[in-house]
């Protein structure tokens, strides 16, 4: 196991961009609505977009990289929350007072200072994510920091910004985005990268997404909170993994991203040692005339080549696992693929075992390339413009291995808890004024907005008040419900504890038994507890209510009505009861309670026997 | 750029806009590049592009310690060289301005109109494969700025272009008064030899989501290999970057301030519809050029011409203020089949009398409508009747832009009655003498 003193010594280094869509009403610089709710498009358009070459003619790494994707971009457009701003069709409106109120308070409670004026920039984005093209953001915090366990993490910089669109569905040769999520108000919250362990990150991440959840006006459910984390070790470079959505396995992944860096170094050092270059590509379609092997000859039967390239040096490293799962292969492949092939092979691999190569074909090849023991090879084979295309990525990915760890924007294989690679990590962003907007002034943003700052400690003293017990009060601090859980109090007035047990505990238990419980609308539950506190219902049928997973206030009334679980009132009680004397019945209560549990108040009912 | 006791300070350090500057004050140090100020916000901030790439607005205080840190760099556009394929078809580009052909200044983020046209050929690649492009660099100005003298300079450089050797013509202009000059260069070319494109942007070409790429590369393409002998505007089809199409250049309007479909054609269809990669699908009739075709450019315009426009509450004396200005023509847009309010018993509002004046004074009146879509008629209502009566033009399906920009060019080379009668005559397809049913958005149109 790693501790710390192994972090230092290998150079750890590692900073946190937290992400968080903002819950306002409309969008960051439109009048769109803010709050994705609508479940199906209105229609579809396709754009294209390029590489633009920048002021000194270059065009970036990563947008080189996307552009060489010719990838189609088609965006699906909504009735409420989308229009001509979202589409590139109409310049920005003014910009959403509300979110920059919101962000400014966070930004003021991570101690950070609020600049004298705000100006508002254009971001260039590549991948198609904006139809613009480019992100508006602007800084609206520096200087900040935050105390984790002890330690101040300083935070550099906070920014509000546009949030990007959604993925609908992604091809090799197409992106389908939704454009209901584009242009929600989103703070950025970057850490400097002096986290020194993978724990602390972790818990870095939980203090910070904390004050943002007790802001009260950040948006619930998954995506809305995403965690990028910037790891590199003291021979590697800065690696970027995005997408963390929960925190659980934060400092599993990052542990075992320190150890594929430090496994790649370690295979650099066997790479120079042995003086090893790539090679070449080369067409060996004739070799596979008339072959056995599956994938080639399909490819080969649709009009595809083979191409292979020979990696002095790579002999048996290719093949290394560097993390749970991934070998020097794989990064190899995943370059590849983003060509739109579906991967190599390798000569690490079992060629007859896997692919059904025969061995007079593995040794043309061998021949072909002059393949020694040292020594490895990689094929590819697909239709020929996009074989040449994977190739050529295969080989860029294979003399990175000489430099060690390439910089890289990686993801997360959710199942095996390590990163895969996306894509180059883009140059410094252009960045432009965004002469559309106007500056802000932050005295003048700042009249009449709440900017008490968020503590913590004061609001878990709230909570033990109002819910007289430490364990739940901690719990509710920690829960994402809480939020919820404060505008259900401040509209239906329901008791504390019966709203948070509800939240936290019975909910638990419902999720425990398969239920959704993410799937039941805020809507509905606030329902509910309106319900319960004018005293249409008891409480023992919220759970009943809950568990038929309404989306809805329309759906809650409906399943009070289908389950009668109308509560009785006290007249009806009192009447019910009677006629159970009259009827000589001896244990009333018992009876009552078999009969009417849900619709009877237990206090009530024995506040009438006596 | 910067005023005020803040531009004092600047300058008696020597400090320009685009030095590196550090500047520390109460609110912290920083270190960056110093922007120009905006054209508004806070009066006393100094705006700095810190290391991050964001800017930053600093108050400017007496006490304020600012220091040069470094001078500005100089800032070039890439230069651009185009090798085209070869036995291309030949045309010609004259480049007028206008947002497809500007560029943003990624340090002000202000957007400048390109000096060099060759620029805006560099992004556009394709276009080496698509024909041997030459490029006229006419002038560089925002269509609203555009007046009868560029028209005149334009549709001269375009018949220039043709007898070059070009088989047609791209114009690169601002969108704003484009379907203005179509229509000018409908009537002032005259004996076409082959397609003259008019095309432009909605979003300057330095955005990788620009609609000036599909444009440029749609109009080229038309110009390159089409048969249509007609000026006509090429720009989206639709929202998609998918389809341009061509709309016959008296039939064309600006129908949205800021969407990449901005322009329709109006009592018409789409003559044709070109795809991304260049291929044509014609969807209605157009010309030909014909034989031993040479493009003449008649280019006199007559410009003491007004529009003006009823409405309820309207004062006439708008008519007497023209007729005292000394103008040969008006076209007054009305209301529906192109009434004026001509019975009312409000005198101040009656347009009967000024009409009269007009006519009396010389003047030609023509008359179109509000409706934008559809046809004038004089003889239905009474009101119509009575303007009709007094000597007034009406101008059957053409638009009102049209309308007035044909008046000028009838003026400058026929007497009054002459023109009045070729008001109302087809000359360039701005007349047609049916309307095809189908709503006002085309609905039947082919798509």
């Amino acid at each position: 196991m790693r501790n710390k003193e192994h972090y230092k010594k290998i150079g750890f280094m590692c900073g946190l961009e937290i992400h968080q869509r903002l819950a306002t009403e409309r969008k960051l610089f439109c009048a769109c609505s803010a709050s994705m709710q609508e479940h199906a498009p209105v229609g579809r358009i396709e754009r294209r977009q390029r590489a633009v070459a920048g002021e000194l003619g270059a065009v970036d790494v990563s947008t080189a990289f996307e552009s060489a994707r010719k990838r189609r971009f088609y965006y699906n457009i909504f009735r409420e929350s989308s229009c001509l701003v979202d589409t590139d069709e109409e310049p920005p409106h003014g910009v959403n007072m509300e979110a920059v109120g919101i962000a400014m308070r966070i930004a003021s409670s991570l101690d950070a200072r609020i600049p004298y004026e705000i100006e508002p920039m254009r971001k260039e984005v590549v991948d198609g994510s904006d139809p613009s093209a480019f992100q508006r953001s602007m800084m609206v915090g520096y200087d900040g920091s935050i105390e984790v366990s002890g330690r101040r993490i300083p935070i550099p910089s906070i920014f509000l910004e546009e949030e990007s669109s959604g993925i609908e569905s992604s091809s090799k040769d197409e992106v389908v985005y939704n454009l209901d999520r584009l242009g929600i108000p989103l703070i950025e919250i970057d850490t400097d990268p002096v986290i020194e362990t993978p724990e602390e990150a972790k818990e870095v991440a939980r203090r910070i997404g904390l004050i943002l959840r007790l802001s009260g006006k950040v948006q619930r459910g998954i995506g809305s909170i995403r965690q990028d984390v910037n790891v590199s070790i003291g021979k590697g470079s800065r690696v970027e993994i995005k997408g963390f959505q929960e925190l659980g396995s934060m400092d599993e992944i990052i542990e075992n991203e320190v150890e594929r860096q430090e496994k790649l170094v370690a295979i650099r050092e066997v790479l120079l040692r042995r003086h090893a270059r790539v090679g070449t590509p080369i067409d060996v379609t004739g070799v596979f005339e008339g072959t056995g092997a599956r994938i080639i000859k399909e490819k080969l039967a649709e009009g595809g080549i083979v191409v292979a390239v020979k990696l002095s040096g790579f002999g048996g490293l290719v093949g290394t696992e560097i993390s749970k799962g991934l070998r020097l292969g794989t990064e190899i492949s995943d370059y590849a693929k983003s060509a739109g092939v579906k991967g190599i092979i390798h000569s690490d691999e079992n060629l007859s075992g896997s692919y059904g190569i025969a061995s007079e074909e593995a040794e043309w090849i061998v021949r072909d390339l002059g393949v020694g023991p040292d020594d490895a090879f990689i094929l590819i084979a697909d239709e020929k413009e996009r074989c040449y295309r994977a190739i050529a990525l295969a080989v860029r990915r294979a003399e990175l291995a000489l430099e060690g760890v390439p910089q890289e924007t990686r993801g997360i294989d959710q199942r095996l808890h390590v990163t895969r690679f996306l894509r180059p990590i883009p140059g410094g962003s252009r960045m432009y004024p965004e002469t559309d907007a106007v500056p802000i002034g932050a005295a003048e943003a700042m009249e009449g907005v709440m900017m008490e700052r968020i503590d913590p400690s004061k609001i878990m003293k709230n909570l033990e008040k109002e819910l007289k017990n430490a364990q739940l009060s901690e719990q509710m601090l920690w829960s994402s419900s809480l939020q919820l859980y404060n505008q259900i109090l401040a509209r239906t007035g329901a008791d504390p504890v019966v709203v948070a047990a509800t939240l936290l505990e019975k909910f638990r238990e419902m999720k425990r038994d398969g239920i959704q419980v993410e799937r039941i609308g805020d809507d509905a539950i606030m329902k509910v507890f309106e319900l319960y506190s004018s005293g249409r219902i008891t409480k023992a049928a919220i759970e009943t209510i809950m568990r038929r997973i309404p989306s809805d206030a329309y759906e809650v009334e409906s399943a009070v009505r289908e389950l009668s679980l109308e509560r009785i009132g006290k007249a009806e009680l009192k009447k019910i009861i009677s006629e159970f004397r009259k009827a000589g019945v001896k244990d009333i209560k018992r009876e009552v309670m078999t009969k009417y549990r849900l619709n009877v108040d237990g206090r009530e009912l024995d506040d009438i026997i006596g | 750029m910067y005023g005020g006791k803040a531009g004092k300070a600047l300058l008696d350090i020597g400090i320009r806009v685009g030095d590196r500057i550090k500047v520390t004050s109460g609110e912290g140090s920083f270190e960056g590049v110093l922007m120009p100020k905006p054209d508004s916000g806070e009066k006393d901030a100094i705006v700095i592009k810190l290391k991050n790439g964001y800017n930053i607005g600093i108050k400017f205080t007496e006490d304020m310690k600012i220091m040069k840190v470094g001078s500005a760099e100089s800032f070039s556009f890439p230069r651009s060289s185009m090798k085209f394929g070869k036995g291309l078809p030949k045309i010609g580009l004259v480049y007028t301005g206008g947002t497809i052909g500007s560029k943003i200044d990624y340090m002000t983020g202000g957007v400048h109109m390109l000096t060099k046209p060759e620029e805006l050929l560099y992004e556009v690649g394709e276009l080496t494969e698509i024909a041997e492009v030459h490029v006229d660099d006419l002038m560089s100005v925002a269509s609203e700025d555009i007046s009868h003298v560029e028209w005149a300079m334009i549709a001269k450089a375009v018949a220039d272009a043709f007898e070059e050797g070009a088989r047609g013509v791209v114009i690169t202009h601002g969108t704003d008064t484009m379907h203005y000059t179509s229509a000018a260069l409908s009537f002032m070319l005259s004996d076409l030899q082959g397609p003259v494109v008019l095309t432009g942007a909605q979003r300057s070409s330095d955005r990788g989501s620009s609609d000036a790429f599909m444009n440029l590369i749609c109009a080229a393409s038309l110009a390159a290999r089409s048969e249509i002998a007609e000026v006509g505007i090429a720009m989206h089809m639709d929202t998609s970057d998918k389809y341009c199409g061509f709309i016959r250049g008296t039939k064309a309007r600006k129908m949205h301030t800021s969407a990449r479909d901005a322009f329709r054609p109006i009592n018409n269809r789409f003559i044709a519809r070109i795809g991304y990669s260049g291929n044509i699908e014609y969807l209605d009739g157009y010309k030909k050029a014909g034989k031993g075709a040479r493009t003449k450019a008649t280019v006199k315009f007559e410009p003491r011409i007004a529009m003006v426009k009823t409405y309820p509450n309207s004062d006439p004396g708008i008519l007497d203020y023209h007729i005292g200005k000394g103008v040969k023509g008006i076209i007054i847009e009305g209301t529906g089949l192109g009434h004026a309010p001509v019975s009312t018993k409000h005198k101040e509002y009656n347009w009967m009398d000024a009409m009269k004046r007009a006519v009396d004074a010389g003047c030609l009146l023509g008359i179109t409508s509000q409706c934008i879509n559809g046809r004038v008629n004089g003889s239905v209502y009474r009101n119509a009747r009575i303007i009709a009566d007094a000597g007034a033009v009406y101008c059957e399906d053409m638009l009102t832009e049209v309308a007035y920009v044909k008046l000028g060019f009838l003026l400058a080379h026929h007497r009054k009655e002459e023109a009045a009668r070729l008001l109302r005559v087809n000359m360039a397809g701005e007349i047609t003498d049916r309307t095809e049913t189908g709503g006002v958005d085309g609905a039947f149109d082919a798509q």
